[in-house]
């Protein structure tokens, strides 16, 4: 009786095992080929749906496979210890271009880049030191953005009083946070901002908690316009405003990296507009670039911007609304210098 | 199962020898099943689970260095599962193997590099000392706080793990941070400060297997052990007999640091070659599964380890291959722990003739 239920546990298994299979070429097979582009993405420990970074780059480098009728691919890092062999997925098969997201995995990438001439690297937000041939850090003047976003900051305020709650102090993040701070004082000499940075950790840019109540320190201490700035600890920031008494009326929140009106939507009673890294479009471009040949290696100066009013385009007072779009044409054409430098 | 007078037949003596190796055959059917609901989960996907297990396991074993990263991320499981394993025989639940494995770890970074230059002889064992009785010292401190304060260890050391890694991320961004550097880490350890591989087979993971049978010897075959499995199983039985239950529980929380710690030392020494702030997340905690799996076992935890380590390191060409997400691999375990740490499946299994399980966890209640 006994064996029976073990028999009947076998034959359970094996029928749900063979319940499906099928086999179909394997687009994979023709990467060698010189005139078939192959592109591979590694995440820095994070998930390609993330709504930020990692989203950003999976989205401009699957959108270049499909205009050049190449091949797109994706692995997901659960363990730093892993960004080698993440890599050599790709390598192994002969992938054209491997798209690497993240500070964190800039040495990795050179490392995998010298064993692999034949393949180009993309890394995204890897400044390069020294040029190498087949790697191309794209990089952002996140200070301009930064700028413009506190430029329009220093305008709504009525209390003369800004915040700032940020992810770990690494450069990106404090070009953003040295531009708006240098914007806001450019549109409003009387403001004052206040910043604070996550202590060091390794959840700086996963902390919303921690974001959430630094936001509610400076809501009570007067300040009005609050950017949050740094992943998911930014988020907290913003939704802690969001949900604030007075939001959309007299307290506002600036966004990051992409448009959060629409990748945070619960934030949209305060978010009058986001500063931006388009790193969909810089990626997209790179990837096409090593399409037809015209990449270079060393760092690529990727754009930012600033994002739409979209509902506050009605509450920001039109003249605002024309000195930003001055300043942002300003920033582009380079008649306007940020001044930040680490 | 009135038939004990009638002759065995041949599955009768198979039968008998299941039952009385059900230690082993419980497993071994829970990961059966395991693998069986995750093929049906991976089918409802659209994959063919028999080519997605194909690739996981291809990965891990037979591919390029597939066997190598096996082992090395096999090796540091043994010894948190040892860990656990050994606060378990005591009776007391170790979940801040996480925050002694890191102590370790940072510990052999600051020998690995401040004494760069000194002969192999001198900073390799210093590096692994150091990572060891940093580990002892901090599980050290919940073992004095149990013993001589009745704090309960769970809470304890899961409070350690939190202090750790705040005492652990401001040393590497500051004091002990490598220079010029805005990552959070330290320099890299001396060359002659790694633990190198013997073909596909790490140093460091032939040390874990050694240091398996030595623990299982000394839980088997020594007073110490002897002591540690009696005030586990009856620390008033204990207590009666004149065992010295406060400083059994002390001991206990040192040696299992101690592993924890040299855990995190040969993860520096040999794979990540510093500390870095994110780079051995985890792995204590992965270490509470394996002594589970295990069932406090030391030489069960080298099987335990290496399950664990072979679906991590096919997971990746896992979702090369196929799609699927890696976290498959985590559902997987999650589903054999389920199996294995409840009685059910040997009770459904076995019926009258399944073995009483130990408490493995008794530590709760007291």
């Amino acid at each position: 009786m006994i064996a029976k239920r073990l028999l009947a546990l076998a034959a359970a298994s094996m029928l749900a095992l063979a319940a499906c299979s099928s086999t179909e070429a394997n687009p994979e097979d023709k990467c060698a080929d010189a005139d078939f582009l192959c592109v591979g993405l590694v995440t820095d420990t994070g998930k390609v749906d993330d709504k930020s970074f990692n989203q950003s780059a999976h989205d401009g480098a699957k959108a270049a496979a499909e205009e050049a009728g190449g091949f797109y691919k994706y692995v997901e890092t659960i363990d730093s210890k892993d960004y080698a062999n993440n890599i050599k997925q790709f390598t192994d098969k002969s992938y054209d271009v491997i798209v690497t997201v993240g500070f964190l995995m800039a040495e990795a990438t050179v490392v995998a880049a010298a064993e692999n001439p034949n393949t180009h690297f993309i890394g995204v937000d890897q400044f390069q030191g020294e040029t190498i041939d087949n790697v191309t850090g794209l990089i952002f003047p996140e200070d301009q953005a930064g700028y413009a976003a506190g430029y329009l900051a220093g305008l709504m305020t009525e209390t003369n009083k800004l915040g700032q709650v940020l992810g770990l102090e690494i450069p990106p993040v404090q070009m953003f946070a040295k531009g708006f701070e240098a914007g806001a004082k450019a549109a409003n000499d009387a403001v004052s901002v206040t910043t604070v940075y996550h202590p060091p950790a390794d959840n700086g840019f996963n902390d919303p908690e921690w974001g959430a109540a630094e936001a509610a320190k400076q809501l009570a201490q007067g300040a009005d316009v609050i950017f949050g700035a740094g992943g998911n600890t930014g988020n907290g920031a913003l939704l802690e405003i969001a949900k604030t008494e007075g939001a959309g009326e007299s307290l506002f929140c600036v966004g990051v990296d992409t448009d959060q009106w629409n990748t945070l939507p619960q934030a949209q009673p305060c978010l009058i507009t986001s500063a931006m890294k388009l790193i969909t479009d810089g990626t997209k471009g790179l990837v096409l670039a090593v399409q037809d040949g015209s990449i270079a290696g060393g760092n690529f100066v990727g754009k930012t911007g600033l994002a739409d009013f979209h509902d506050f385009s009605t509450v920001i007072p039109e003249d605002v609304q024309a000195r930003v779009a001055d300043i942002v044409a300003g920033l582009a054409d380079g008649s306007i210098q940020t001044g930040v430098t680490l | 199962m009135s038939e004990a007078v009638k002759p065995k037949s041949a599955f009768g003596r198979v039968w008998d020898f299941a039952v009385r190796y059900q230690g082993v055959v419980v497993p071994v059917v829970a990961l059966l099943l395991a693998f069986t609901i995750g093929g049906v989960l991976i089918a409802l996907q659209g994959v063919n689970p028999f080519n997605a297990y194909n690739s996981l396991f291809r990965a891990a074993l037979f591919s390029g260095d597939g066997l190598l990263r096996t082992l090395q991320k096999a090796t540091p499981l043994i010894l948190t599962g040892m860990a656990v394993s050994i606060a378990l025989r005591v009776g007391l639940f170790n979940i801040g193997a996480q925050g002694q494995l890191i102590f370790g770890a940072l510990a052999s970074a600051y020998f690995g590099y401040s004494l760069a230059g000194a002969p192999t002889i001198v900073i390799l064992p210093a590096a692994l000392a150091a990572g060891i009785l940093a580990g002892a010292m901090w599980a050290s401190i919940a073992g004095l706080l149990k013993a001589y304060r009745g704090v309960h260890e769970v809470i304890s050391t899961i409070m350690l793990n939190s202090i750790a890694y705040g005492l652990i991320e401001f040393l590497i961004s500051g004091p002990l941070q490598e220079p010029d550097q805005v990552l959070l880490r330290t320099p890299a350890v001396a060359e002659n400060a790694r633990l190198g591989n013997i073909g596909s087979i790490p140093i460091a993971f032939i040390g874990a297997v050694l240091l398996a049978f030595l623990v299982a010897w000394m839980l088997n075959r020594t007073t110490t052990g002897f002591q540690f499995n009696t005030v586990g199983k009856n620390k008033f039985a204990a207590l009666y007999s004149g065992m010295k239950i406060s400083r059994l529980t002390v001991l206990a929380m040192v040696f299992s640091g101690g592993l924890a710690g040299l855990g995190g030392a040969i993860e520096t020494l040999g794979i990540v070659h510093r500390y870095e702030s994110g780079f051995n997340v985890g792995l204590g905690f992965d270490g509470i599964t394996i002594a589970l799996l295990a069932r406090a076992n030391p030489l069960a935890t080298i099987p335990a380890a290496l399950l664990v380590a072979m679906l991590r390191a096919g997971s990746a060409s896992l979702q090369f291959d196929t799609g699927i997400k890696p976290e498959v691999v985590d559902l997987l375990l999650a589903i054999t722990l389920l199996l294995v740490s409840i009685p059910v499946l040997a009770n459904i299994l076995f019926r009258d003739r399944a073995q009483k399980q130990d408490n493995v966890t008794s530590g709760w209640g007291s």
